[in-house]
């Protein structure tokens, strides 16, 4: 039985500062809302080759797709990794706040 | 391309790595491990290409009438090539020793340092990493902390040696 | 503790030069990616979930005030404030560009650092004891060794290529502080006969087959080391497998050949290579030695009456010297443990003011020396005990007075999911759930090693846990196994699973019923670890899993 397919968004990392993009209509961006979305198994096969490009002129490292729902304003990965990715950053606060002055 | 320390050579070895081609009796010739026998049988300089995971002991009979070894590197990043090479040298091998395979300029010294005279990597390494970068890598790290390696002079020999001098 | 002569200078500005060709050549093309990241692996550079990540040596966990200045200077300028420090005596910066990387070594450089090795299929950073110079029971300050061994293992021509990473640690106590056994080698340095050596461990790890070490050789005169750790990775060089990478550390071929015919290969090794050409001279060992000569510490009173007081008026101070303070070699003084789990936070990380106030301490009252420890905390390794209220003080000044060292909330735990790109599940937020909800029981308990990986490569420890927990996808959901009995020490062991896993939610209960089974079940002044290894594994799994 074919497996249900997901509308999916191509992703890779930048290739000088690293952080996680998504491919848009204007090129790679950290916004996935402006991600190209791909409704069929064609687009996604067109989307990785617009990735390749993107390896080789040197903008991005490793893309890949990644599974979406297209049922709120922008897509919103399947996969907790992938929403976690996609935010740019850690789900938690970076560090605790410091109990400055407690102790006084 | 070929390069030894020195930069790009020419290579003189036909490397015979198809099981067809005939060893002819004359002329230079590098030989599969499993065709050695045969190519020992001629006068002429003769060459074996081993892989990474040869038994050196099985070669060592053969040392004083191999010309060359070549040691394939199948990936840059196997690097059982480099102990290969120590222990060949350490069996006593004093003949020509070349790394054949997709090694990169970063390597360069390494490779030499582990007893390796010349490096033979294939057009696709070679377009992207010219000789002279291979030449350039040699001179970036100097000083090496290692003993007992035949390319550089160890740190610790160094200070020993400023110690002395210092009295 | 050592400085950089001349040549070790040069050694790391060239390397960092080296390095910076290298990412010019990535981008202009030389470089493929495929050959560029093995090389920025083993100058520290990981590209993560979100970004790049520096990871910086802090070879054998020690480090001067400057020294963590400079980290400090990292994180602000080229990062985003904080850094976070690993169980293998490193730290890691989360969000550096590529582009400035090259400069970043150049800092480190410039306080004798850097982040050679501390990643990629090559000897890693030597990791040693951080109470090395304090134990009363060491032998001699193992930094010495460590260093040897640093300075071996750098940009070895030999063995930069390895089929995978390959990590040392060098104690020179019979209380292991450095997770001997759960190294690729362990050295650790005895006395026999009147004579001071190493015994070697071999094969040990965690990741996805641990494995607690064997050894390897019982006694190995001081001059061999070199050559025979040499000789022992040749032979894991040339035999190791390299045809699936989860089988290619040594543990995998001292298990499938075994021990006896892995030690015949290594000393066949040994005795046909040209040792002397490989050891150290002694000379330079006598070298290493004077720059770890004990410092010296004026004499100070055991006892001190205004301490005492202290203890007596502030419960939190008494509480803080009671968990968090070391005995010390030299009377009237101890060595102070910087816990960096204050409860709820994220285990290991330290923002750049903090930075800055610990080095600060350890200037004023520590002998300007900060040890990393594999626990994720930070030690000062020489203080007097009459100074011990006032680093508390300006620990608590900056949230790091936690005094829960060793305790349930004393908690180790991988970046996981919310930073790392292999992780299959969180870490840090169950490190915190659990730190929040068992905070206030955490002195009743007693001492109780929680630890946590994302995923099964095991960074986080979970084997060795007491309470191990390691964190999976199953099925699109994160899934927690928990183990219980594992133990770091010289008393090593693996944990052994409880049963099915738990839901993320799940987990500080989990954790709960367990820590409230042994307190059930405890004798006397009995530890968690204690209770576990006398009724076994059939309560814990009842609380768990009856209905």
């Amino acid at each position: 039985m074919p497996k249900t397919f997901h509308p999916k968004v191509l992703t890779a990392n930048d290739l000088i500062n690293g952080n996680s993009v998504f491919l848009t209509p204007e090129g790679w961006s950290d916004r996935i809302a402006d991600a190209m979305t791909a409704l069929t198994p064609d687009q996604a096969s067109d989307l990785e080759a617009l990735g390749s490009r993107g390896v080789d002129q040197n903008d991005v490292v490793g893309p890949y797709l990644v599974d979406v729902s297209l049922d709120s304003d922008a897509p919103v990965p399947l996969t907790r990794r992938e929403r976690i990715r996609a935010a740019g950053r850690p789900s938690i606060a970076f560090i605790e706040a410091p109990k400055v002055g407690q102790a006084a | 391309m070929l390069l030894d320390a020195s930069g790009p050579i020419v290579d003189h070895w036909t490397n015979l790595d198809d099981p067809e081609f005939e060893i002819q009796q004359d002329g230079q010739v590098i030989v599969p491990l499993h065709r050695l026998g045969q190519a020992l049988e001629r006068r002429a300089a003769t060459g074996v290409l081993i892989p990474n995971d040869a038994d050196l002991e099985e070669l060592k009979p053969f040392f004083n009438r191999l010309d060359l070894i070549a040691v394939d590197f199948p990936s840059f990043a196997d690097g059982r090539g480099f102990s290969i090479a120590v222990r060949l040298r350490d069996l006593g091998y004093r003949g020509r020793l070349r790394a054949h395979g997709p090694v990169i300029a970063d390597q360069f010294a390494y490779l030499l340092d582990c007893g390796f005279d010349e490096a033979w990597v294939p057009d696709a390494v070679a377009d992207r990493q010219p000789a002279e970068q291979w030449l350039a890598q040699l001179g970036k790290i100097t000083h090496v902390y290692q003993r007992g390696r035949p390319g550089q002079r160890s740190i610790l020999d160094q200070r020993r040696d400023a110690r002395v001098s210092a009295g | 503790m050592y400085r950089y002569d001349e040549f070790d200078h040069r050694f790391v500005a060239e390397r960092t030069s080296e390095f910076r060709g290298q990412v010019q050549r990535r981008l202009e093309g030389s470089l493929t990616e495929d050959e560029f990241k093995p090389l920025r692996l083993m100058n520290g550079l990981y590209l993560q979930l979100h970004a790049y990540m520096l990871r910086v040596a802090i070879p054998y966990g020690t480090l001067n005030s400057r020294q963590m200045r400079m980290l400090a200077h990292i994180a602000e300028t080229w990062d985003k404030g904080y850094g976070h420090f690993t169980t293998r005596q490193n730290i890691q910066f989360n969000w550096p560009k590529l582009k400035d990387v090259p400069d970043i070594l150049d800092a480190l450089a410039s306080v004798e650092m850097h982040a050679i090795q501390t990643s990629g299929n090559c000897i890693r950073n030597t990791t040693s004891d951080p109470l090395s110079a304090v134990a009363p029971e060491e032998i001699e300050d193992p930094r010495v060794t460590a260093e040897l061994i640093r300075q071996w293992s750098s940009l070895h021509p030999e063995f930069t290529f390895l089929g995978r990473k390959f990590k040392i640690a060098v104690t020179a106590s019979d209380q292991d502080r450095v997770a001997l056994k759960l190294h690729d080698i362990g050295v650790q340095i005895v006395q026999k006969d009147g004579r001071t050596g190493y015994r070697v461990l071999v094969g040990g790890g965690m990741g996805r087959t641990p494995m607690v070490a064997k050894e390897l050789r019982g006694f190995l005169p001081r001059e061999d080391l070199l050559p025979y750790l040499e000789a022992s990775m040749r032979v894991y060089n040339l035999h190791g497998r390299r045809d699936n990478k989860y089988k290619a550390r040594i543990k995998i071929l001292v298990h499938e050949i075994e021990i006896d015919a892995f030690r015949d290969q290594v000393e066949a090794e040994f005795v046909q290579m040209d040792r002397s050409a490989v050891a150290a001279p002694s000379e330079e060992v006598d070298r290493i030695i004077a720059y770890f000569v004990p410092p010296t510490l004026p004499p100070q009173a055991e006892d001190n009456a205004a301490i005492a007081r202290m203890r007596k008026v502030d419960p939190e101070f008494d509480a803080w010297m009671r968990r968090n303070i070391h005995i010390h070699k030299r009377p009237g003084y101890r060595a102070v443990t910087i816990s960096l789990k204050p409860i709820g936070g994220v285990p290991g990380d330290a923002t750049a003011e903090q930075m800055r106030a610990m080095a600060d301490l350890a200037k004023s009252y520590a002998n300007d020396e900060l040890r990393v420890t594999h626990e994720q905390n930070i030690v000062l390794p020489h203080v007097a005990v009459g100074d011990l209220y006032q680093i508390y003080r300006g620990l608590a000044a900056i949230g790091l007075d936690a005094p829960n060292k060793g305790l349930v909330t004393d908690i180790i735990a991988c970046p996981g999911l919310d930073y790392c790109g292999l992780a299959t599940a969180r870490s840090i937020p169950v490190a915190q759930a659990i730190s929040t909800r068992l905070a206030d029981r955490q002195e009743e308990i007693g001492p109780l090693q929680v630890k946590i990986s994302g995923c099964i490569n095991a960074c986080g420890h979970h084997h060795v846990g007491h309470i191990g927990i390691l964190g999976l996808d199953k099925a699109g959901t994160e899934s927690y196994q928990i183990t219980l009995g594992g133990d770091a020490t010289e008393t090593a062991a693996l944990g052994e699973r409880t049963g099915p896993g738990f839901g993320y939610d799940e987990v500080p209960v989990v954790v709960e019923k367990l820590v409230d089974t042994y307190l059930d079940k405890r004798e006397a002044k009995e530890t968690f670890l204690q209770t576990y290894r006398r009724v076994g594994m059939e309560p814990f799994k009842e609380a768990l899993y009856a209905a």
